[in-house]
């Protein structure tokens, strides 16, 4: 039969990139991702909300496309590229970020790096999306506060920014 | 809050099969103390949940090659057991051959846990959302038994998947949704209605009810579609429901007793009549029975008032 990936084979072994750096770091292969990232790597602008992947607070990248950190297990991300809320901001803030903040795009602020990640993923695959597009993109991500109006400016306002380039 | 009831248990094992054999073989050795496992997104709530123990090994199948690809085969439409729910919902030989699955795919939850969510566990998990749409297309599923491939149909599976006790042992390793004849010339562009020729018209509709407009769990879902003649004649139909807890399942008694009818109010009475009588969705505290059949049967009984144009308009 094939190799055993076990928890202790996992804690020598798992490499994954985050933010742009090559991590090697322990873990049990079913830890979540967000549990790495913020009491591992103290990345805490990815949030802990729901745990059960309902509210998209959590929202990282990998490999470019949006996944919810509290369902994903170390095992998972091996050979992956992670990219947090804090990897989009190592060169400042970026358009999406200033649209957001242009518009009021949050009020807590508990959402908005899940909400930032997912717009981020839905410009990078299609940089003019419909509203249709928009809306299906941002369905894994609740928001107490806004009631989306202004989340949905700032998306609006993301797309023009980005188009400006 | 706090740590995870996965991350307070014992680290599990993850064994990573190179083929079916092997993965079969795992889950020989391991019995109820292992699972299958690919995007686990399905396990990992039931386990949050605390509704399932979390297992000591996971079979981790997403090492097997192949098991992630949409193809052409002889027969119809290969869908590796593996394809996320977003690949499926991005695939343009599905949208242009079975739009009712991507209909039901992007219902199920929001593009970040599609991006983790398998077809082949939807399926394997008896009631996804999916399931409606892919009976409709009489899907067959194929198995590996510890043996050899084994055909199934879907339809077939079902009721015996859902018994108490029923071991998963057999791994599922793709579906086959077959081509049919008449449906061979639809364009590639599906809209809800495609001009088969000029004497017939294919229509096709999902509908997901559910609690609210995105990512909520089915109350009831529907997929109908089939074929009209100019005059209004069903020449096929096939109408699929399920939702929530309900195991999906095709109304083929309702089916047979309209085909070959023209569309009118008689024929669309009888036929709502019909599916009250023949859907048994299992209710809970948010929906009632009622509810659900009535719902199904407004849904299916008006795609077939559109699909005729509307009997009004044809002084219906």
């Amino acid at each position: 039969m094939s190799d055993k990936v076990s928890g202790n084979e996992l804690a020598n072994g798992l490499t994954c990139s985050i933010n742009g750096g090559v991590q090697s770091i322990p873990a049990s292969p079913s830890k979540t991702l967000l549990t790495l990232l913020r009491d591992d790597f103290a990345l805490t602008g990815t949030k802990r909300s729901c745990d059960i992947g309902r509210c998209g607070a959590c929202m990282v990248l990998i490999d470019g496309k949006p996944f919810n950190s509290c369902l994903t297990m170390a095992y998972q991300c091996c050979g992956k590229q992670i990219t947090t809320i804090e990897g989009l901001s190592a060169g400042g803030i970026g358009s999406i970020q200033q649209a957001f903040l242009e518009e009021g795009g949050f009020q807590c602020g508990y959402c908005t790096p899940g909400m930032i990640i997912s717009v981020k993923a839905l410009l990078d695959d299609n940089p003019d999306p419909s509203d249709d597009e928009i809306a299906e993109a941002l369905s894994g991500n609740l928001c107490r506060c806004t009631g989306y109006g202004g989340i949905w400016r700032a998306v609006k306002r993301a797309i023009e920014l980005i188009g400006c380039q | 809050m706090g740590m995870n009831i996965q991350e307070a248990t014992e680290s599990p094992l993850v064994w990573q099969p190179q083929t079916a054999e092997e993965a079969w073989k795992y889950k020989q050795s391991y019995g109820d103390d292992g699972v299958y496992i690919a995007g686990g997104t399905l396990l990992r709530t039931q386990w949050e949940a605390g509704t399932a123990i979390p297992p000591r090994h996971f079979i981790d199948l997403n090492s097997i090659p192949g098991l992630n690809e949409i193809s052409i085969g002889e027969e119809g439409l290969l869908i590796g057991s593996q394809t996320t729910l977003q690949a499926c919902r991005a695939n343009p030989l599905l949208q242009r051959h079975f739009p009712m699955v991507i209909a039901a795919v992007r219902t199920i939850a929001a593009p970040s846990i599609r991006n983790l969510a398998t077809i082949g566990g939807n399926i394997v998990s008896v009631v996804g959302d999916s399931i409606t749409a892919l009976l409709a297309y009489d899907a067959v599923l194929v198995w590996y038994n510890g043996v050899k491939e084994q055909e199934e149909d879907l339809a077939d599976w079902l009721p015996e998947a859902a018994k108490p006790g029923n071991r998963h042992d057999r791994l599922l390793l793709r579906l086959l949704l077959p081509f049919k004849a008449y449906r061979k010339e639809e364009t590639p562009c599906s809209s809800e209605e495609g001009q088969v020729n000029s004497d017939t018209k294919l229509f096709h509709a999902y509908h997901k009810i559910g609690r609210r407009e995105s990512f909520t769990p089915s109350l009831v879902t529907v997929s109908v579609s089939g074929l009209l003649t100019r005059t209004g004649v069903i020449e096929e139909l096939q109408i699929a429901v399920g939702g929530g807890q309900t195991i999906p399942g095709r109304l083929e008694e309702a089916e047979r007793a309209v085909k070959g009818k023209i569309v009118d109010n008689a024929m669309l009475a009888y036929l709502y009549d019909r599916i009250i009588e023949l859907y048994e969705p299992r209710e809970d505290i948010f929906a009632s029975a009622a509810y659900r059949k009535r719902t199904a049967a407004n849904l299916i009984v008006t795609e077939l008032w559109k699909a005729f144009g509307g009997l009004s308009e044809q002084g219906g």
